[in-house]
């Protein structure tokens, strides 16, 4: 299921919701696992098994590790964890890289791995995240061991983060797992972020991707300079609001069922390097990488030249983990040559450089970036990067180029705006009196422009179900 | 924000994703769609084999989406909001000049085009009598300079260039030429895809050589206007609520016409559905057009008083059915050949039925993507 759908908003969202406050605080994680199975297998009938297959091994992991640690046996609890880590990335590498790597090697003439064509689990890339970060932190102390099943059941699957992010850390939700509350202040402050993130996703996310489309499926000769750029320029802006509207959503529906999540976008477009971008990007894939890889790697507190490598590793890792294809790791090696040349002289030289053209310089890398993320077959992307630098087909630009530039030029204003921080600060200064006012006014306008998308969209597929 | 406040927020939300439960749960589901022009998707059953393969959820997301309460008005409100924002288009519609509303028109799969001609010219060898081919350019093509600037727009006339070279065994009929003459008269409708009498007079006027016949002057005949209410598919499709209504007129008298229309009833026996040139019932409905001879039907005959003249067949598509009254001075029988619902072999029903000359007509845009075409060759 997914939250910008029609029976989301209108039939499974008002029905768990009622239920779940009407349900005694005891049972209500009971309930709460009914709803997110439901969720989970509307969309994954059969894989389901998967995840309970997950549940199982990783719950009787952290049990393992937490037994080891009590008897003082060091050695049995790695080894309990070493076991869950290989379970969980085996299951993640054979559902979504066993075909790519299959594919890889028969490029290359060798045939002793069939490909399976497997579709890929619904959030797998998530959810493997989320158990393997248990039973490290159960090990590390950071978390306590969960014994109620149950609880530990709607942890993984909670519904709100459960196909989309954000990649949520057992040591942050364990204990609002265990006992959380409900007010409405909460309720209503998730209200907010949940209407704000639907209009991103439906208003923005869409409307711009059908700009992005155009320029994705365009026959390379008719491809121009201009064309180019306005294609990409439309990809990022839909990315953002998708993956971020999503996110939204999720911190908000989190919010009302009265669960914390952590905030996993931070306007990363007004980034002035790459190294801030990526500290404002898809904020809990980073950390997690950033505590359960590039940490136990050394972090930087090694040498320049195994810092560098260090960095290598986790950008390769980051960038195949968005999806099972060679332009991805080459997306994240794109990533990681940048930060090392920012960590080595760049980002010393940037921070003497005016502030405009630091931006320029971060929104440059950042949309060149993306032509590589989204092209994936090698040979057009090679045509679209030449195009974005001076060498199109088709010239400098054309009679369509305009039509779509006319077309989609408020949206991408209002895209571009609403990717700063400046109409939130303009919310906050809002005198409370007038504010009381335009909020439900906003929200009212938020739900039924959607409402009115999503009843005219039958094709609104979610861009990062691939991941 | 006070606890009063939030608590006021909390229930806005709650009721409004309520009130639409409810509405939704209430209200009766809809068969039919008048305004798109289709059935609409009703509450599925589940079993154990839809729910496990997934169809169940994607037929009642279907069903959510189609019976949506109010599902018209809030298709206009999705297009106003675009009209707003500065789009010139909306579901692949044109908001174009001179209150007109037009279907794209993109670079068709070359693929298929070669394919379908292949098909067309396949039947032309098949068969021992004249084939006349045309295809119809439309309103994107003809009516090129209502469109939004710069919006993209696939050439037709390099379709119907390739066209007439790829099946040189039938005689080819231009009707780009008499269309392009008359451009400034309403010879499309606006809101629909069709062209409208005057429109198909003016491809008799193109199709009149290649057939054989001197063409009837349009002075001889009277307009009658038969509704002013027309909105098309085109205004379906488009969301669009803003343009005014197209006007539907015939001239052609239907006096000593009789068609018939030719089906199977659920037993499988033939049977023969008496119709008219012009079925007035359809002009209190949406799907106005329908008027010209019924509406769709896999094979159909006109009968004209006109003994001694020749019997033509028509394998097309909807286009035809404008066009027939005009042809009726001309042939003692029309036969009318829908490739969309007739599977059988047209080289056995023109032997079987006397047929002196078979015409194939569609419009451009119908042409390319038809995925039936092979059906003629068979």
């Amino acid at each position: 299921m997914v939250f910008s759908s029609l029976y989301f908003l209108f039939l499974y969202l008002p029905v768990v919701l009622f239920l779940y406050y009407i349900t005694p605080l005891k049972w209500r994680n009971l309930l709460l696992l009914v709803a997110n199975l439901i969720f989970y297998a509307w969309g994954e009938p059969v894989y389901i098994l998967i995840m309970f297959v997950s549940i199982a091994i990783d719950y009787t992991h952290g049990m393992l590790v937490e037994a080891n640690k009590r008897r003082g046996n060091d050695r049995g609890a790695r080894l309990a964890v070493a076991s869950s880590v290989i379970f969980n990335l085996a299951l993640l590498f054979f559902f979504k890289y066993w075909d790519f790597i299959a594919g890889s090697l028969e490029a290359i003439g060798l045939t002793f791995m069939p490909k399976l064509g497997l579709s890929l689990p619904i959030g797998i890339s998530f959810y493997t995240f989320q158990t393997m970060s248990y039973t490290i932190d159960v090990y590390r102390g950071d978390a306590r061991v969960q014994r109620n099943i149950i609880n530990f059941s709607t942890f993984v699957t909670l519904f709100p983060q459960l196909i989309a992010g954000p990649i949520i850390k057992y040591k942050d939700l364990g204990d609002q797992i265990d006992c959380r509350k409900h007010s409405p202040e909460m309720f209503a402050s998730g209200v907010q972020v949940f209407v704000v993130g639907l209009a991103k996703k439906v208003l923005l996310a869409n409307n711009l991707g059908m700009l992005w489309d155009v320029y994705k499926a365009l026959p390379t000769g008719e491809l121009t300079v201009a064309g180019a750029w306005l294609g990409v320029a439309a990809f990022s802006l839909q990315l953002y609001f998708d993956f971020s509207g999503y996110s939204d959503m999720a911190v908000g529906l989190g919010r009302m069922l009265g669960f914390e999540f952590m905030r996993n976008f931070n306007y990363p477009y007004i980034a002035k390097s790459i190294t801030e971008f990526w500290r404002r990007w898809h904020i809990s894939l980073g950390t997690w990488f950033r505590e359960y890889l590039y940490i136990p790697l050394g972090g930087n507190r090694v040498s320049k030249p195994r810092l560098f490598f260090n960095l290598l590793i986790v950008w390769a890792a980051t960038g195949i983990w968005h999806g099972a294809s060679w332009n991805f790791l080459i997306w994240g090696l794109y990533f990681a040559a940048l930060l090392i040349l920012e960590k080595a002289f760049l980002g010393r030289v940037l921070e003497k450089l005016p502030t405009l053209v630091r931006h320029l310089y971060t929104l440059f890398f950042v949309l060149v970036s993306w032509a590589i993320f989204a092209v994936e077959d090698f040979g057009h992307m090679g045509t679209y990067l030449s195009a974005m630098f001076g060498m199109a087909p088709g010239g400098l630009s054309n009679a369509a180029v305009g039509y779509y530039f006319s077309s989609y030029l408020p949206m991408l204003l209002i895209g571009a705006v609403a990717s700063t921080p400046l109409a939130a600060g303009l919310w906050k200064k809002l005198p409370e009196k007038p504010m009381r006012v335009v909020l439900p006014v906003l929200l009212l306008a938020g739900l039924i422009f959607s409402t009115a998308y999503l009843v005219d969209a039958t094709y609104n597929p979610f861009l990062y179900f691939r991941f | 924000m006070s606890k009063k406040y939030c608590i006021f927020i909390t229930a806005l939300f709650c009721a409004f994703i309520g009130v639409f439960l409810v509405a939704n749960a209430v209200a009766p589901d809809r068969t039919f769609s008048e305004m798109e022009n289709r059935n609409l998707e009703q509450l599925p059953t589940p079993s154990v084999k839809t729910l496990l393969s997934g169809e169940f959820m994607k037929d009642f997301e279907t069903y959510t989406t189609d019976q949506f309460v109010a599902r018209d008005s809030w298709i206009g409100l999705k297009s106003a909001t675009e009209r707003a924002l500065g789009k010139q288009e909306n579901n692949s519609v044109y908001f174009c000049d001179e209150d007109t509303l037009i279907t794209r028109f993109d670079q068709p799969d070359s693929q298929k085009v070669s394919d379908n001609l292949t098909y067309v010219n396949n039947f032309v060898e098949n068969v021992d009598i004249p084939v006349v081919f045309s295809l119809i350019p439309t309103q994107a093509c003809i009516w090129a300079e209502r469109l939004p600037a710069g919006a993209p727009n696939a050439s037709q006339t390099a379709i119907l260039d390739q066209a007439q070279a790829a099946v040189p065994g039938a005689l080819w009929a231009d009707l780009y030429a008499p269309l392009w003459a008359h451009k400034g008269e309403d010879i499309f409708y606006r809101t629909d895809h069709h062209w409208t009498s005057l429109g198909a007079y003016y491809g008799y006027t193109g199709l009149a050589e290649a057939l054989g016949y001197e063409p009837v002057s349009l002075d001889s005949y009277t307009e009658t206007i038969r509704s002013t209410q027309f909105y098309g598919t085109v205004f379906s499709s488009s969301g669009v609520r803003w343009v005014s209504p197209d006007t539907i007129s015939t001239y052609v008298p239907d006096t000593g016409i009789t068609v018939t229309e030719h089906s199977y009833d659920n037993k499988g026996n033939p049977i023969e559905i008496p119709r008219s040139l012009y079925v007035e019932s359809f002009l209190s409905v949406k799907d106005k057009y329908s008027m010209f001879l019924g509406g769709n039907q896999s094979l159909g005959v006109v009968k004209t008083p006109n003994t001694d003249k020749p019997k033509l067949l028509i394998i097309r598509d909807s286009y035809a059915d404008s066009l027939v009254p005009f042809l009726t001075p001309h042939f003692s029988e029309i036969h009318l050949i829908d490739l969309r619902y007739y599977k059988l072999s047209i080289q056995n029903y023109v032997e079987q039925n006397g047929i002196d000359q078979a015409l194939v007509l569609y419009s451009v845009p119908n042409f390319v993507t038809d995925t039936n075409l092979l059906w003629i060759a068979r």
